[in-house]
């Protein structure tokens, strides 16, 4: 699975003091500052409201910066069409049914590679390889609202996927999930990580984030507060400035400075420590 | 005084396939008991038969007897079922009136439907709005909220109609951290003090574990564990039935396997 | 919230509830703008060939400047217009039986009276689209809701009013929704024409499914939420009316009558 939805390089994004300001006046982004390498995943972090699904939406130019530039491959963003930027960057939303079109499951993953042009073999091997990511083979000929909400999700990521973008958005893509749909999901992550493509997450699950993402960016209020490996993010240190946003670092992280381990951000990364201890 | 679920299957109009299958489940007045599940195991099915909204307002085919206290759902009307048993669906979206010009409006609709004197509508909204330390969105237009905050206006409005029961299936599934802490805390307040009788279905397995006193298992239609929280949590077939165990359950289980203590 | 109420009053609803609309406009009772706007569609078809149009018009952009609403009707103004005045284009080309005929290119037969028609309906279509949209933008929905419950309308009713008249925003909402999840996978919105209009169907289904599969849920949402008991729900607030107000109306639905009886005997039928 790994190698077929996830051919090809990743693509370095980032932004120089980014604002953004709303129509209506609200301020989500307040100069951000970030620059992921080609083939980097990281995870965006913070409350409802910080900016994080603000922020994304630049990257494949759904928002234009109020002020401050972004980079998508080392290429200012600009007015490039969205149509091709989607080239690049492949955003899947938060919620499936504000995408959901088509009357087969299919036709529904075929539509956004076909859009980039792809057809007949290289078409057909996508679709099929994306399906089988998220688990939906054979349900080729199934309704999409025949599925349940956690299965269109996941309907949703794999018409994504099927469009081979070097770099990957996820909103939320653990929302709804039960345990079997999060372990698809960090599966994913971690057959796009394989190949070299560069994914951005955002989520509220501090254990998810933390096992599968080795670079967290923690946001407050339109601003950047925070950003490093799991470790560093969630080391004690932090606790004060992760606590002015409301957010607590895992269990594994809680335990490992409890018994005075340093920072174990991650169930195994407790248990190593605990094993060092030991010993 | 209860909510009671004895021997109910289910099956959907139109449908052949039973989605619940001799279900026996109570909720007493003043806990909080869980249910948890794989996707598409029945959890929502469960809650629609529970609040009775189904059979009597999506039909479809009921086996077995549903009370609210005393009254059974069979014959009961929706407007007293939701008197006294407030539900709450997943999709924020839909669970708000979509009339209502600000959030504050949107809470006291359910209060309003009941014809209550004005004075205790708004003393109701201000108490949900309190609970739920959503005083800074009242003034807000409910339909350009995120999916997080619609979720507490959706949960604040059910609320302020004062059920004896919840059922709430995923009420934190688009809440922040915070968010999900604050939902917790106002529903143990809720059991505690006005011996509100809660049924929530959740993911969120950490929650539950501070929060619910009972939890049932229900896999394809069938509750096939249940018991005290802190037994069924620690179920070692819960993986197994797509449930992610609580974080200390995990690493307490990692920690042995690797054979050291946590101390 | 509570505590600067004094003491044993009983709570009321805070000041952003109850503050009724302030302006000449705005201030009028949702049922007194609604007969309004009603008057002024008539009047823009039953009255003359150019008076009517000219002087609703005319009386709606001044209507939508005391009460706020001229830049949103400028984008109904922008979106109306083509529409509307490809009508006058094809009387203008195509009046039948024209005896003013300027120039005649096969088929097509531009005449004076086929242009002069046309604006005419163009006049008469805008004006009256332009009555109703600033009756729509300058009443808060919940008001309208409001004053028909105090009418004795059933709650259904007012319900059914109430979620027909929010489809419109929310819909728009929603489309925004999607077209940004579609662009992000291709559809080019941005490109030429003939590119766009293969984007219907991924743009239009999102809209109409999801409308569909939330009917059901927002009725057992509607249900637990006990909207469906009997007799009349609590009133948040009475809406400003008054003797000269309620004085006004019939006088407006006397006009409506009039304005039928005038046209068809003849006198507003004679008006340039």
């Amino acid at each position: 699975m790994a190698e077929e939805i996830a051919s090809g390089a990743g693509l370095a994004l980032a932004t120089e003091v980014l604002g953004f300001v709303y129509p209506d006046g609200t301020r989500a982004l307040d100069g951000v500052d970030l620059r992921i390498a080609a083939g980097e995943q990281v995870a965006l972090i913070g409350q409802n409201g910080s900016g994080k699904s603000t922020l994304v939406r630049h990257f494949d130019g759904l928002l234009r910066a109020t002020t401050g530039r972004v980079l998508v491959g080392g290429e200012p963003v600009g007015s490039r069409h969205v149509a091709d930027l989607a080239r690049l960057v492949g955003i899947v939303f938060q919620n499936p049914d504000r995408q959901i079109f088509a009357g087969r499951v299919r036709a529904e993953v075929v539509f956004g590679p076909h859009n980039l042009g792809m057809h007949g073999r290289e078409l057909d091997e996508r679709v099929a390889a994306a399906l089988q990511a998220v688990g939906l083979t054979g349900s080729e000929a199934v309704n999409p609202y025949d599925l349940g909400y956690s299965r269109r999700k996941l309907l949703g990521m794999a018409s994504v996927l099927a469009m081979a973008t070097p770099a990957v958005i996820l909103d939320e893509p653990t929302t709804g999930q039960d345990a079997r749909g999060v372990a698809r999901v960090r599966e994913i992550v971690a057959a796009l990580a394989a190949a070299g493509r560069t994914v951005v997450a955002i989520s509220h699950d501090m254990t998810f984030v933390a096992e599968v993402f080795p670079r967290l960016v923690v946001m407050r209020a339109g601003r950047v507060i925070l950003d490093g490996p799991p470790a560093e993010v969630f080391g004690e240190a932090n606790w004060p400035t992760l606590a002015t946003t409301y957010l607590e670092p895992p269990l594994a992280a809680r335990e490992g400075a409890r018994l005075g381990l340093g920072s174990t951000p991650t169930e195994a990364s407790l248990i190593e420590a605990l094993l060092r201890h030991v010993a | 005084m209860s909510l009671r679920l004895e021997g109910v299957s289910y099956r959907y109009a139109g449908s052949t396939a039973t989605v619940l299958s001799g279900v026996d489940l109570v909720v007493e007045r003043g806990e909080v008991v869980g249910l948890v599940g794989a996707n598409e195991a029945g959890k929502t099915t469960l809650c629609l038969v529970a609040a009775g909204l189904a059979p009597a307002t999506i039909g479809g085919r009921l086996v077995g007897t549903v009370h609210i206290d005393d009254l059974s759902t069979a014959v009961a009307r929706p407007f007293e079922l939701a008197q006294r048993c407030g539900t709450l669906f997943q999709n924020p979206a839909t669970q708000l009136s979509g009339t209502a010009p600000t959030v504050w409006e949107e809470i006291a609709f359910g209060p309003r439907n009941l014809a209550l004197p004005l004075a205790e509508v708004v003393a109701r909204v201000e108490e949900a709005v309190r609970l739920l330390a959503i005083g800074d969105l009242v003034r807000r237009d409910p339909a350009r909220l995120s999916g997080g905050q619609a979720q507490l206006i959706a949960l604040a409005g059910v609320l302020a109609l004062r059920p004896s029961y919840l059922i709430l299936d995923e009420p934190t599934s688009q809440l922040d951290p915070q968010g999900t802490r604050l939902v917790g805390d106002a529903l143990a307040a809720l059991a505690a003090h006005a011996n509100v009788g809660v049924l929530i279905v959740e993911h969120k397995t950490d929650l539950l574990a501070g929060l619910a006193s009972r939890v049932a298992v229900i896999e394809a239609g069938r509750l096939v564990a249940g018991g005290p929280a802190a037994d069924t949590l620690a179920d070692e077939r819960l993986p197994g039935w797509g449930v992610q165990p609580p974080a200390p359950v995990r690493l307490a289980r990692a920690a042995a396997a690797a054979g050291v203590s946590l101390g | 919230m509570t505590a600067d109420r004094p003491t044993g009053s009983p709570p009321s609803p805070p000041d952003f509830v109850l503050q009724a609309p302030s302006g000449a406009y705005l201030s009028l009772n949702p049922a007194t703008k609604l007969l309004v706007a009603a008057v002024e569609v008539e009047a823009a078809f039953l009255v003359g060939t150019w008076t009517g149009p000219v002087l609703v018009l005319l009386l709606v952009l001044a209507s939508a400047a005391i009460a706020g609403v001229l830049p949103r009707l400028a984008v109904i103004v922008a979106v109306t217009v083509p529409i509307v005045a490809s009508i006058m284009l094809i009387n203008g080309f195509l009046y039948p039986g024209a005896v003013d005929v300027i120039v005649r290119i096969g088929p097509l037969a531009p005449s004076v009276s086929g242009f002069q028609f046309g604006l005419q309906i163009t006049l008469r279509l805008l004006a009256a689209s332009l009555a109703l949209a600033v009756a729509y933008l300058a009443t808060r929905t919940d008001d309208l809701l409001s004053d028909l419950e105090r009418r004795g309308f059933g709650r259904r009713a007012t319900y059914v009013i109430g979620s027909a008249i929010e489809t419109v925003p929310r819909t728009v909402d929603r489309a925004a929704e999607i077209v940004d999840a579609q662009r992000s996978r291709g559809l080019d919105t941005e490109g030429r024409w003939w590119r766009r209009a293969r984007g219907i169907v991924p743009l239009a289904a999102p809209v109409v499914f999801g409308a569909l599969t939330e009917v059901e849920e927002r009725t057992m949402a509607l249900e637990a939420r006990a909207f469906s008991t009997p007799g009349p729900r609590t009133v948040l607030r009475v809406l400003p009316d008054s003797t000269p107000q309620r004085l006004g109306r019939y006088v407006l639905l006397l006009a409506l009558v009039a304005m039928i009886v005038g046209r068809i005997t003849g006198p507003l039928a004679v008006l340039p």
